[in-house]
């Protein structure tokens, strides 16, 4: 006797075309709805790993382009529960192509900056190597992807903001794979500078400050813009968490537009994935009768073709998955970084993004299956022989 | 040959499930079109802003004005170049320009860096897709301002005649001016000294936008700017200048493809299997067909008809979803906002257009195309005395 896996493999089996076709969609969707969701996902991972809420920007209520005295740094650190703070000004360097910034980079001080992201984990020695040579840099593990650096290569930058290039020697990596940034050292750009137009940096963009006690940051944070309130430069301070949210907050409506496209293709998925349902059953009709006419139950029958389509969806789905997950590897390797996209491009398969593509396809094949197997089970045996016979 | 007729009858014979393949197809022109809507409407309004006969003048090495900074003199030397474009009162049309980009305050409380022109008057003659609309142009030294189309209404106090804070100051709305859909309509416009000012900038001016009087002015006029030794500039054609900027959009047709290719190929299955069904089911019909005299050929034909008839069916109800859902996606999110890497913000309308349902159509047809073709060969192929047995 037939056992009743062996019954559902046999139907699936049975038109082995449709099977294959109905197998490529749902993978081929699947793998759709995986790689956008990644677009979405990677921007929420960004602001859940990277971005901590003791982490605090301080900068110019007037935008980030405003830029503060770079004095501000010292007295931020001294702000009682301050437990360390760097100041970091923007760059603007180029690497290889004329004038385009292809990774944020930033001129920071070596000695603090460590302290202030313990959490990225970035090596000892590393860090060592950084305040020790003055011409290192520290880059985030996605640049040195895209560009295939390795520890000890030497570059150059040309920035499109300050009238300088700097050579550069990269002495650490960054170990989170969706950092950009590079950071170089603020005294070797204002030697640079000084040289250049007999003016050193003298501003700071950002101050980063780290706070140790989480139950205190809204007040080190209130201590902060009190001590700068009716200076030159007035200055707003948020949490790390806050300022990626509100700087990253402009892609809001695109994103919106990627998840009404990924429901467009999930909803797809479905339609089709009921239409083969339907077909098999319907097809089947006189072979169902004459199983419920030698004493399988109905319960048997559904739980069989329900079983189907399920099994075809998540294989498929498992399917679509792999291949998401080599498709968002090829691109990352030869996009990078793209502008356009920022945090959006990172498109990195995370088990969450995995999960939901696999969970989606299970979804599919169950609530396809659902109504053909109960309407195939429900019929009664003399009805059915009659209309085959 | 077999009639349209018969294959449009055929459809109806199963209307679910003919129904439930167009839909696959109207979703797949829907995703693909709205898509590929975002980026054409995002690329237009880049492509679209600037005149072919001006000049963006920078500091060399900049790639855009935001990181540009240039010295009074530099603009006095270029003004009285010959070969700039003249106004009715004779003044060379010559814009000395500042460009900050400060956070406003989205309506719901967010911020975004918005770019804000300080100018003077005669920027609305260099520029001359820009038209206020609404209220006047601003008034220097009076703390006014004129709001951009896609601006106003965005983020708080942009509305004409409510007081707009950012930088350092407090500024009167008085003029909303559009653009030809183009960028500038992002832009919030100001006096170029009062912005010199709140920005405490060390040098006045962040660029030159100047009209040649003719194309051959405006190539001698960019050699004589790049080769002046006092100042170390570059010249550049201002639609060449927005064309660059819009090549970082060009990134996200890498998306478009995808979208369109894998779930075209995968309504492509879904389709075919629709068809493959819907020959196994008439296979005494086709018998039938051959047996009193029909050819091979016009059976072919026929089955890749109904295909295709299906992927229209799907074109019409999936194009006309799409340009109505962009549009009430597009007035429901206020046009969408793209962050450039030059931190401002392009409000982008949301739009679908015919050249891009025309993509949509090329896809949809390729799907009926390719999906039907099996299925119809195997219908060609049967020969007609089994066909009627096995039916």
């Amino acid at each position: 006797m037939i056992s009743w896996f062996g019954l559902v493999l046999a139907n699936l089996g049975r038109n082995r075309l449709r099977t294959a076709l109905t197998f490529g969609a749902v993978a081929l969707a699947v793998m759709l709805v995986v790689f956008l969701l990644t677009m979405p996902a990677g921007l929420d991972a960004l602001l859940n790993s990277i971005a901590s809420n003791t982490r605090i920007s301080v900068h110019n209520k007037a935008g980030i382009v405003y830029s503060m005295p770079y004095s501000y740094a010292r007295k931020v650190r001294q702000v009682e529960g301050v437990a360390a703070a760097v100041g970091m000004t923007w760059f603007g360097g180029a690497y290889e192509e004329e004038g385009r910034v292809t990774f944020p980079n930033f001129a920071v001080e070596a000695e603090y900056v460590g302290a202030v992201y313990p959490d990225y984990g970035i090596p000892k020695e590393q860090l060592e190597d950084f305040r020790r040579y003055r011409d290192g840099a520290i880059v985030g593990r996605q640049t040195m992807r895209k560009y295939n650096w390795k520890i000890g290569d030497r570059i150059t930058l040309k920035s499109n903001l300050w009238p300088v290039a700097l050579d550069l020697r990269i002495v650490g990596e960054i170990p989170q794979e969706r950092a950009p940034m590079l950071w170089l050292q603020r005294a070797y750009l204002d030697e640079a500078l000084l040289a250049a137009r007999g003016r050193g940096l003298e501003i700071v963009g950002i101050v980063w400050a780290r706070v140790e006690d989480p139950e205190r940051v809204d007040q080190v944070m209130q201590a902060i813009d009190d001590l700068f309130r009716n200076s030159e430069a007035e200055t707003a301070s948020e949490t790390e968490k806050s300022f990626f949210g509100n700087f990253f907050g402009s892609l809001k409506g695109f994103v919106t537009v990627i998840l009404v496209v990924t429901a467009l293709v999930a909803l797809c998925i479905v339609v089709i994935a009921a239409n083969t349902a339907s077909m098999a059953v319907r097809e089947r009709h006189g072979e169902i009768a004459v199983l419920k006419a030698i004493g399988f139950s109905r319960r048997r029958i559904f739980a069989a073709l329900l079983a189907e389509s399920t099994l075809l969806c998540t294989s498929a789905g498992l399917t679509g998955v792999a291949l998401a997950y080599g498709f968002a590897q090829a691109l990352r390797s030869f996009a990078g970084w793209s502008p356009a996209l920022g945090p959006l491009g990172s498109f990195l398969v995370t088990p969450g993004v995995a999960l939901r593509g696999v969970l989606l396809a299970l979804a599919v094949g169950f609530i396809s299956g659902l109504l053909p197997a109960w309407g195939a089970a429900r019929k009664p045996v003399a009805q059915s022989l009659h209309e085959v016979f | 040959m077999l009639p349209l007729s018969y294959s449009l009858k055929n459809l109806w014979a199963r209307p679910l499930r003919s129904a439930m393949t167009a839909l696959v197809i109207a979703l797949v022109v829907v995703a693909t079109s709205l898509f590929l809507g975002l980026i054409s409407s995002l690329k237009r309004t880049l492509v679209g802003t600037g005149h072919p006969q001006n000049l963006v003048v920078m500091r060399k090495g900049s790639d855009n004005d935001g990181a540009s900074a240039l010295p009074q003199e530099a603009y006095q030397a270029i003004r009285f170049l010959d070969g700039i474009a003249r106004n009715a009162a004779d003044q060379p049309l010559v814009s000395p320009e500042l460009v900050v980009q400060p956070f406003f305050r989205t309506l719901d409380g967010g911020r975004e860096n918005v770019l804000v022109r300080g100018v003077e008057p005669i920027a609305l003659e260099v520029h001359d897709q820009v038209q206020i609309v609404e209220g006047r142009m601003f008034r220097p030294s009076a703390a006014e301002t004129i709001v951009g189309r896609a601006v106003a209404g965005r983020y708080r106090g942009t509305t004409l005649g409510s007081e707009l804070e950012f930088g350092r100051g407090r500024w009167k709305v008085v003029g909303i001016f559009t653009a030809a859909g183009s960028s500038f309509e992002s832009e919030v416009w100001v006096d170029v000294r009062e912005l010199a000012n709140d920005a405490k900038r060390p040098l006045p001016y962040s660029g030159i936008r100047l009209r040649a009087a003719t194309e051959g002015d405006l190539v001698a006029l960019q050699e004589r700017i790049e080769n002046d030794p006092r100042f170390a500039l570059q010249a550049q054609r201002e639609t060449d200048y927005y064309a660059k900027q819009s090549e970082s959009a060009n990134s996200l047709y890498v998306l478009v493809v995808a979208i369109a290719l894998f779930s075209g190929i995968g309504a492509g299955f879904g389709a075919a299997n629709t068809m493959y069904a819907a020959v196994q089911s008439r296979i005494a019909e086709i018998g039938t067909l051959r047996a009193i005299g029909f050819s091979r050929a016009s059976i072919l034909f026929s089955f890749q008809l109904e295909a295709l008839l299906l992927a229209i069916a799907g074109f019409a109800v999936g194009s006309l979803i799409a340009v109505l859902f962009a549009a009430s996606l597009g007035s429901w999110l206020k046009g969408i906002a793209f962050g450039a890497a030059t931190f401002t913000t392009n409000v982008v309308t949301l739009e679908v257009r015919a050249s891009d349902l025309l993509v949509a159509l090329l896809l949809a047809l390729g799907i009926g195309l390719s999906s039907g073709f099996g299925p119809a060969f195997r219908a060609a192929r049967m020969r007609p005395m089994e066909a009627l047995r096995r039916g």
